[in-house]
This record gives C-alpha cells, structure tokens and sequence, in this order.
C-alpha cells in the first residue's frame, strides 16, 4: 500500500515503514553484528527481540519508556541500516550503557551523517533555551546550517519574543514552512499547512520529536563525543 | 473567469529589499501601528491588525483569509509604489501559455531556463507571491541577453511572444513580470 497519511510520509522519508521488507544483505549484516555481540567475551548478549526485522522506532520507544534499556538497543542492532537516526539512537543508546565498542564502531558513521547540521539543529529543538541549546546551534552554523532551519529552531523558543521573531525570519526565508510551523508546532489559528512544505517539515520535525522522546541527554553526549572525534 | 494576463514591470531590486527589511524589521517588533502606517492601513485594517495576538499571525493566513486579503493587498500597493514601474501588459491570456510550452522556445535550454526564472514565484518575496498566481524577475544583464536571444528567434515565434519580446527588449533595469499585481 502507498504511504498516503501525514506519518506515513513522514515514515517514508525516514525509511521507518514498518512493512519494508529488509533486504538479504540487511538480514545478514544483522545476524553478523548479533554473533559478534554474542561473541564478545565477558559480556552478556543483548536479548533477543522476536519479529526485529519489522519492527520500528516506535518500538524502541516504547521499550524505552517501560524501562527496557537493553530490549531497545536489542531492537536499534536489528532495524539499524548503518545511516540516518537510528544509527544515532543506537549509538546514543550504547553510550548510555557504557558500551564503548559499540559506541566506537558507530561513531563514524554518525560524523558522516549527512547533512551534518540537521541533527544538531534535531536536538537543540529537542532542548530547552540555556548555554547547550546556543552551543549546538552555533555548531549547527559552522557546519552549515541554512537562514530557514536558524529561523525553524527560533521559532520553537520557549521564550514568546524569539518565537515571534524566528517565526518573522521564517516567513521571510522560507514563507511555506512557516505556515507549516506556525499551524503545526504553534497551532496558531486561522493558518493552512503548506502541502509543498510538509515533506520538509516532517523530515526535521520527526527527528526533534523522537530524541526528544529517546532521551535528548544522551544524544548530546553523543554529539559531544562525534565533535571530539571531529576535532 | 477569465484567465489573468501577465505584465511586465521595471524592477527597482534596492527600494524592494528595503521595503522588505522595514517590515520584517516591524514584525520582528511586533510594532502594529507602525506596521499600519507603513502599509497605509484605514482604520478598520488597523485595527483588525491591533486584535491580533501577533501581526506576523495576520501576514501567515491564506491569501483569501477575509480578515488578512485586504492587508495583503496594501502590501502589494505599497510594493508596486516604492519599488515597481509598470512597463507593459500583454493583451493575449495565451502568452503565459506560450512562454512555458512553446516547443520553438523549449527547445533552447538557456532561453527556457531564463524564462522559468521569470515566471518562478518562488524568487519573489513572500508578500509579492500569490496562490496560483505567476510572477518572477530577472536582472537587468539577464533580461536583456534573453530579449535579444528571443528576438532572434522573432519569425518562429506567436504574436504574443514578440510583443512581449519587444516590450522586454524596449525596458531598461531589472524586469519582474506578474499576473496578479
């Protein structure tokens, strides 16, 4: 079936269909990256998640919300396809669990992620204003940042006079997303979403939410570690 | 309803970036009565704009929102007098029709590519765009390369074309061309 429905889509650009079928080759890297885990001495494999190759992000979650730490990365190991955010949360999970094989088999692949100010912008939304929030965001600008995503974030500040005054920039950089901003994130009233501008406010929007969701602590410890690693 | 007929306008790019700044400058502020008095806005409008919880909330509804539409409007009033000269209006509804689909101009990449910049919308500042409408503008160096490469196509093309091609040529500065001004 086509993904019609506004999380469908927003699934879709994150490849998180739960009816994708994984490839032959996924399976096997799967199988290989759980044997080695399985394999590492000293340490005790991660549970085994039944029915993994279907599941999703929501999955990883919801374990996480009922305190099932190991059963979530269990199923980050199985869904993860070396790229995009579930590779981040797997890594952010592993250094969470102080697993630093893990971690350092990852982190490479989330400095290569791609575009690399997306995520730090990703998280910053997921913060409060304070000192972490400005040092992602400044980040975010050295790695190249666009006006309209400086413009998004300042739009989602708790503080009422920034949000007036992103959203003010937004309009100016980019007038269809802010309609999108302004009727989804601000629920102002009286404003249409902008059908060209959804795809690309889901693909930031859904990534803020889930790290947001996953644990936005964690992530920025990640980042932490991916920039030292950059520097 | 008849189809709108595209003009041509001599683009003043400096005075239309300062009309731009002034009023993101006054949203950023939240400064309604100055907001108002730069758009010229009769007391009914001010009003409505004072009711609001933000003006930039106002500016973020639809362009046929009846509490925003006449708002928009002074908007482009007040556009087209600090920043756009009319040069010329096609009398031919066909004319956008000919310039995006016209097999003799598609066949040219440069000149295609010239033409769908000054039919994209999306170039135009916010205020200046509208829903269906068509709209866009070219530099000066631009706009008079695509004239002369037009006219030199002149005998192939459809009447409309070449009198849109003699009034780009005919124009100095910068041309913008809308539908809907």
């Amino acid at each position: 079936m086509l993904p019609v429905g506004f999380f469908d889509r927003a699934k879709a650009v994150f490849g998180l269909q739960k009816d994708t079928p994984a490839s032959d080759s996924d399976a096997a890297a799967r199988a290989e990256r759980s044997d080695g885990r399985k394999n590492k001495p000293g340490r005790p494999p991660l549970p085994e998640v039944s029915g993994a190759a279907s599941a999703t992000i929501e999955d990883v979650l919801t374990a996480r919300a009922a305190g099932s730490l190991d059963e979530a990365r269990a199923i980050l190991a199985a869904i993860d396809k070396g790229q995009g955010l579930r590779t981040v949360l797997r890594a952010a999970a592993a250094l969470q669990a102080g697993d630093e094989d893990d971690v350092t088999k990852l982190l490479p692949l989330v400095q290569k992620d791609s575009p690399a100010w997306q995520l730090r912008l990703q998280v910053a939304a997921a913060l409060e204003k304070g000192p972490e929030r400005d040092a992602l965001v400044r980040r975010a600008v050295k790695l190249g940042a666009p006006a309209w995503s400086i413009a998004w974030l300042r739009a989602l500040s708790s503080d009422e006079e920034e949000r007036r005054a992103g959203l003010v920039d937004l309009l100016f950089e980019d007038a269809a997303l802010a309609r999108t901003v302004a009727a989804r994130d601000l629920a102002i009233a009286d404003i249409k979403v902008d059908n060209e501008a959804v795809r690309r406010y889901a693909a930031f929007a859904h990534g803020r939410d889930v790290i947001r969701r996953f644990g936005v602590a964690h992530v920025v410890a990640l980042l932490g570690r991916v920039d030292e690693r950059s520097a | 309803m008849s189809r709108p007929l595209l003009s041509l306008y001599r683009l003043d790019r400096d005075k239309l970036q300062e009309l731009s700044n002034k009023l993101r400058e006054l949203l950023a502020r939240d400064d309604r009565a100055a907001i108002s008095a730069l758009l010229g806005l009769g007391e009914e409008l001010a009003r409505r704009l004072a009711a609001e919880r933000w003006a930039v909330g106002l500016m973020l509804r639809p362009d046929e929102d009846p509490q925003a539409s006449p708002i928009f409007a002074s908007m482009r009033r007040v556009a087209k007098r600090a920043a756009l000269e009319h040069v010329w209006t096609s009398e031919s509804p066909a004319l956008e029709g000919r310039l995006r689909a016209y097999d003799v101009l598609r066949d040219e990449p440069d000149i295609a590519d010239a033409i769908d910049r000054l039919l994209d919308p999306v170039r135009l500042p916010w205020f200046l765009q509208r829903p269906g409408g068509t709209g866009g503008w070219l530099g000066d160096d631009q706009r008079e390369t695509l004239a002369k490469r037009l006219d030199g196509l002149g005998p192939a093309l459809p009447d409309e074309v070449n009198a849109f091609v003699e009034a780009l040529g005919g124009m100095e500065g910068d041309a913008l061309v809308h539908d809907r001004l």
